[in-house]
């Protein structure tokens, strides 16, 4: 099977010839463990991998995003960062009052997408290809507005809120659609939603004013032959369901952060689970012997013959030898297509 | 007019609960009653669904303003009766992590509970919080850590304040922290969201 083929397999519960594998780095690790990095990365190739943007018109950017200083983004939103290797915070929102709606900058430049080497790339890649499609309303609406701000908002409803969702809402689905218009296996969108216990907000509010958002991304995906890929930090127990119904096909989640047993009778088979090993405890502080059983937790929970993604984030604190023992302990246990 | 002052304040609704501390001073309550009997009880039951998973941040964020109207209004008069706060908390997140969300709540909700805070933001060196809390003789400090390696931190500040001979006692919270890491590192507390912050923070200083 090619790589492209197991991730496919995978989504689809036809029993591939292992886990497919993906993992993620922050530039910390790139940084503190570049030999072993590499050594991860040849034993254990990806499956999955990200098109770049090949934007033909540069991004309006200024600083560094993962240096310590401000780093500005397309948005405007400005993060100011401590430590190197990991992203800062936005301290200064640009919308404080909801007169200053026109300092939105909406980055066109990241529609100028030369499609034609997207489609080359996907071509030439035995991989399963991910578009560069990062849409993250909530967070975006956080940068922009400031997070306690929008939090407020979130209750108050004032109309700048739902013409800033509106603005934003209407880009992502832009972008999608340009993505969805090539080659690419799957569309990528985000936010984290929840925080170490429960959800951030509560469901019935998530459910009026966000998750139409990502029925729109999941629709456009479908509706172009696409799998639609979410990332969502943090207790997301409580809108499990709802991603489900909308017909979301694989989700990045903290699983570590939830009852995984619980997860598993519920969702295995319905939906794949793209990752991951606990990257707060285990991956920072714990042995390769306690990763081996949390994948083997992961996989008995959520392994259905597929609906599952061997995946880890090599972040901030995290050992190499317990990455590698991620992708050993997939391999040992899904080897085979068991 | 105390009960609906806490629903007010639940519900957030900001001028009504400035409204309503209005009308209760003019109607000679005491400054102390409305607090202890009208604000606080709003809070804690405010907390208390919060643990329970009723409400969720934005609530309580839009609570805690109302909650902090009713205070302006009431604050001249509290110090005119001579009401002493709860306790004074030194808080902060700790040195290279610029998270502040989960530590406002925590601040709000105390300050909602008759806490005096004295906030020092973020990015706080282990110094500043034994500075401060020496300054404002504070009978608790409150840390507050998102990132696995900035936890690290709070370490440095539980042995800043114990080389100071302080003996104020050390309370944690943030992401990734446990309570298992406050007994490595010899916090006297641990909480793991804003409302246990108020329980466990109430709990140190009634010893």
């Amino acid at each position: 099977m090619t790589s492209r083929e197991l991730v496919v397999a995978s989504l689809e519960l036809r029993a591939p010839s292992r886990a497919p594998r993906q993992l993620w780095t922050l530039p910390w690790a790139e940084r503190v463990w570049p030999a072993e990095l590499a050594a991860i990365r040849r034993s254990y190739p990806d499956d999955i991998v990200t098109c770049p943007a090949f934007l033909r018109q540069p991004l309006r950017t200024s600083g560094q995003e993962y240096e310590p200083g401000l780093f500005v983004d397309e948005w405007g939103c400005r993060f100011e960062n401590r430590q190197a290797g990991i992203i800062g915070q936005v301290k200064d929102p640009l919308i404080k009052e909801w007169a200053d709606l026109d300092a939105i900058r909406v980055p066109r430049e990241r529609l100028s997408v030369d499609l034609g080497r997207v489609d080359d790339f996907c071509g030439r890649s035995r991989e399963f290809v991910l578009a560069k499609t990062w849409a993250r309303p909530f967070e975006l609406l956080q940068f922009i507005r400031g997070s306690e701000n929008l939090y407020v908002d979130l209750v108050e409803r004032p109309e700048g809120l739902f013409l800033l969702i509106e603005t934003i809402h209407a880009f992502f689905k832009e972008e999608m659609e340009l993505w969805a218009s090539t080659e690419v296996d799957a569309l990528v969108f985000a936010d984290d939603w929840g925080g170490q216990g429960t959800l951030l907000v509560a469901p019935d509010l998530w459910r009026e004013i966000f998750k139409p958002l990502y029925r729109d991304y999941i629709e456009i995906a479908h509706r172009h032959g696409k799998y639609a890929f979410m990332h969502s930090d943090g207790h997301i127990a409580a809108i499990l369901p709802d991603l489900v119904e909308i017909g979301l096909d694989a989700l990045n989640a903290q699983l570590f952060a939830m009852d995984i047993e619980a997860i598993g009778e519920r969702f295995a088979g319905r939906l794949t689970f793209w990752g991951e090993v606990d990257r707060q405890w285990l991956l920072p502080y714990g042995t390769p012997s306690e990763i081996a059983a949390a994948v083997r937790r992961v996989w008995r929970a959520l392994w259905r013959a597929g609906g599952a993604v061997a995946q880890c984030e090599f972040g901030i604190g995290a050992r190499p030898e317990n990455v590698a023992a991620v992708f050993g302990a997939w391999d040992d246990l899904t080897r085979g297509g068991l | 007019m105390l009960k609906e002052m806490q629903d007010a304040l639940i519900a957030g609704k900001k001028p009504e609960v400035e409204s309503l501390v209005e009308q209760a001073l003019d109607a000679g309550t005491p400054a102390g009653t409305i607090l202890n009997e009208g604000l606080i009880p709003g809070m804690a039951r405010l907390g208390v669904q919060f643990k329970n998973n009723e409400v969720f941040i934005p609530e309580v964020l839009v609570a805690a303003r109302a909650m902090n109207a009713g205070l302006a209004k009431l604050e001249p008069h509290l110090a005119k009766a001579g009401v002493k706060p709860r306790g004074v908390v030194v808080i902060g997140t700790v040195k290279g992590d610029l998270h502040d969300i989960g530590k406002n709540l925590v601040a709000m909700m105390l300050r909602g509970n008759g806490y005096k805070i004295v906030d020092l933001g973020v990015d706080v060196a282990p110094e500043r919080y034994v500075e401060a809390a020496r300054a404002n003789g504070a009978g608790v400090i409150a840390l507050s850590a998102l990132l696995t390696t900035t936890m690290v931190q709070m370490r440095a500040v539980v042995e800043a304040v114990e080389k100071a001979g302080l003996g104020v006692p050390v309370v944690i919270g943030g992401a990734p922290v446990t309570r298992e890491y406050a007994g490595q590192i010899r916090a006297q507390g641990y909480a793991p969201d804003a409302a246990s912050a108020v329980e466990e923070i109430g709990r140190i200083v009634a010893v």
